[in-house]
């Protein structure tokens, strides 16, 4: 078990385009990935492999994530997955 | 001489190509596919689709469509569709619910960017049940000849038009949807074509004639040589037709009736005019709606509107609100299968089941009009009596509330149920034209399935019954300002056209490419002389007299 906590900072947080983007990288790991909305609602999470799951976390610019690996790939999955949020999923973000 | 098949024509011109074969939904929406393969097949188009729009420079929709690609093999989707069908619903319907669920999670979150995804999931998830059943959205890999039973609008619009050479039916008549647009889009096409499907199976190459109504299989060096001559003729006419573009729609003795054009996109209402129309009396909104994977807003629509208004020159354009349902779904607007679509949920009818989109499409005509500083027609389909009047009417005045820029609309209704034939004398006080639709109004009067071609030679609209309801249409709206226009394929179709102008019709509207053979049969008579024709034609048997009486008198 790994986890992360990390803030999104995509101008309109995790939707649509940079969703896809965390969601593909998310299938490249065996393990099973876990994502939560922190600042919204800690308690639901979602699946990040599934882009319905991610985009129904309504995650919003500025909001922080928990993102938790259970596998063999695990702290591979986390910490890939956590710089690649920190990285803005392929969009401009301030600060990066 | 090589193997051909006969048929009725639809469209004309030469088309020769190797064969495409689609084949449609089952009638009963049994699944034919399992899910997993079919959620693999919709992610493949709609990735298609993406490529295709990257092409074309639209990164922005590009992504949307990249995204639904995604969702079509969500795993959290999946497990939701395989709990309902668990529960013993249908692929089909498991799916679509599955889509609505997460689509109605989207949008109770109160965040707009998501609830617009929404539409995206309720978009992908049709998609799929669309393939589960087997009616997959077909994409042609080279030029082709499609071959079908019957093709949906929706499929039709979806080819690529670059790709798709011709058209030969199995099923359909001259006023099937696919048939119509075959003649808008030049294809040449041939329909009612008995034994094609099994025939085309084993061609390596088609040729469609669209002039005879023949379909060659496998055609010979002799075939090509002779059908090469008929698309010289047919490309003459065509040139001689352009020559007559400024000549006017008038009789011998110089009575003139409005040359319009029926269009179904903005591109071909400046091609129209360029040919000669003098207003478009009917343009197919519905256009607008299909082939997109998302509901147009009103600033998409507007856009469209104000475009065709653009091209006019200050000529009248008839937008008809929008036509969907029937044999004309849309893929955002779920609607249940109806056992007689013709007879069901379409046109304004879908009101009460979505009542944003008459309010949404009329405000973007309004905003249009505002925007070009052109006065705008608007003409209800499916009209049947005053209260459906009303009902348009009420929605039109809502519409100028929240434009009032726009300049008042010119009122129209589209007469096709028999029921507003009847009636006619009371709504021609309350508008200022009427628009017979000559193809539904026949099969709504003669109870012939317009796509049963089996009935094909029913569904003539010489028929006097039809030509009686013309008749008390213009009856009806004589004492009133309210003009009369017929825009459905009669009025293409010079025996038609001579008919109609003898039964007073103040507009003719049709495909461009009719002006020419309908501006030479109408300018060689005179008006009394068609006069006394339309009125000898409602006295006789059925149709094939009419046609008979036309065709000596011509």
């Amino acid at each position: 078990m790994a986890e992360a906590e990390v803030e999104v900072r995509n101008p309109s947080g995790l939707h649509a385009r940079p969703a896809a983007f965390f969601v593909r990288a998310s299938a490249a790991f065996t393990s099973e990935v876990l994502v939560a909305n922190l600042t919204r609602d800690a308690t639901r999470t979602a699946s990040a492999k599934s882009v319905l799951g991610v985009m129904g976390l309504a995650v919003s610019r500025g909001d922080r994530i928990r993102i938790a690996a259970e596998g063999t790939d695990a702290d591979e999955a986390v910490a890939r997955l956590s710089e690649l949020v920190r990285s803005g999923l392929g969009e401009a973000i301030d600060g990066a | 001489m090589s193997a051909e098949l006969r048929g009725a024509p639809a469209a004309p011109g030469v088309a020769i190509a190797p064969p495409w074969v689609y084949h449609a939904v089952a009638a009963d929406g049994s699944s034919r596919l399992p899910l997993p393969d079919a959620a693999r097949l919709a992610a493949d188009e709609v990735v298609g689709i993406a490529a295709r729009l990257r092409e074309k420079g639209r990164e922005a929709e590009a992504e949307i469509f990249d995204a639904q690609a995604l969702m079509a093999e969500d795993p959290a989707l999946h497990d939701a569709t395989a709990a309902l069908m668990a529960n013993g619903t249908d692929a089909a319907a498991a799916v679509i619910q599955a889509g609505e669920a997460v689509a109605a999670a989207f949008e109770e979150i109160g965040d707009e960017i998501l609830a617009a995804r929404g539409a995206d999931v309720r978009d992908v998830t049709a998609r799929i049940a669309r393939i589960v059943t087997g009616d997959a959205i077909p994409r042609l890999e080279r030029r082709s000849v499609v071959v079908a039973a019957d093709l949906p609008p929706s499929i039709t619009v979806e080819l690529d038009r670059e790709l798709l050479v011709g058209i030969a039916l199995e099923g359909g008549s001259r006023t099937s949807h696919a048939a119509i647009l075959a003649r808008a889009l030049g294809i040449p096409a041939v329909v009612g074509v008995v034994g094609l499907g099994e025939a085309a199976a084993s061609a390596a190459e088609l040729a469609v004639d669209g002039d005879a109504g023949i379909v060659h299989l496998d055609p010979d060096a002799e075939t090509l040589a002779r059908l090469a001559v008929v698309a010289e003729t047919a490309r003459a006419r065509a040139g001689h037709d352009a020559e007559l573009a400024s000549t006017d729609l008038a009789t011998a003795d110089g009575h003139r009736v409005t040359c319009a054009a029926n269009v179904g996109e903005p591109a071909d209402a400046v091609a129209a005019f360029a040919a000669g129309a003098e207003a478009i009396g009917l343009f197919r909104t519905e256009f607008a709606f299909a082939g997109r994977a998302t509901a147009p807003d009103e600033a998409a629509q507007a856009a469209a509107y104000a475009e065709v208004l653009g091209a006019s020159a200050g000529a009248e354009v008839v937008f008809r609100l929008a036509d969907i349902g029937g044999d004309k779904p849309i893929p955002y607007l779920p609607l249940e299968p109806e056992a007689n679509p013709f007879l069901g949920i379409r046109a304004i009818r879908l009101h009460d089941r979505h009542p944003e989109l008459l309010p949404t499409q009329l405000r973007a005509i309004l905003r249009a009009s505002a925007d070009a500083g052109r006065r705008a027609s608007i003409m209800a389909a499916m009209v049947a009596d005053e209260h459906d009047l009303d009902l348009v009417l009420r929605l039109v005045a809502d519409a100028r509330a929240a434009v009032p820029a726009a300049p008042a609309p010119r009122m129209g209704v589209m007469i096709e149920i028999p029921s507003a034939v009847l009636l006619a004398d009371r709504l021609a006080p309350r508008v200022d034209f009427m628009s017979i639709g000559t193809n539904d109004l026949t099969q709504y009067l003669l109870a012939a399935d317009r796509s049963n071609a089996a009935l094909a030679a029913r569904q003539d609209p010489l028929h006097p019954a039809v030509l009686r309801a013309v008749g008390r249409v213009v009856e009806a709206a004589a004492p009133t300002s309210c003009g009369v226009a017929v825009c459905g394929e009669m009025a293409a179709d010079p025996a038609g056209a001579l008919l109609l102008v003898g039964l007073g019709v103040d507009e003719l509207s049709m495909e461009p490419r009719s002006f020419g053979a309908v501006k030479r049969a109408v300018g060689a008579r005179t008006l009394p002389d068609l006069v006394a024709l339309a009125v000898r034609a409602q006295l006789m048997p059925a149709a094939a007299d009419v046609r008979r009486a036309v065709g000596d008198a011509s």
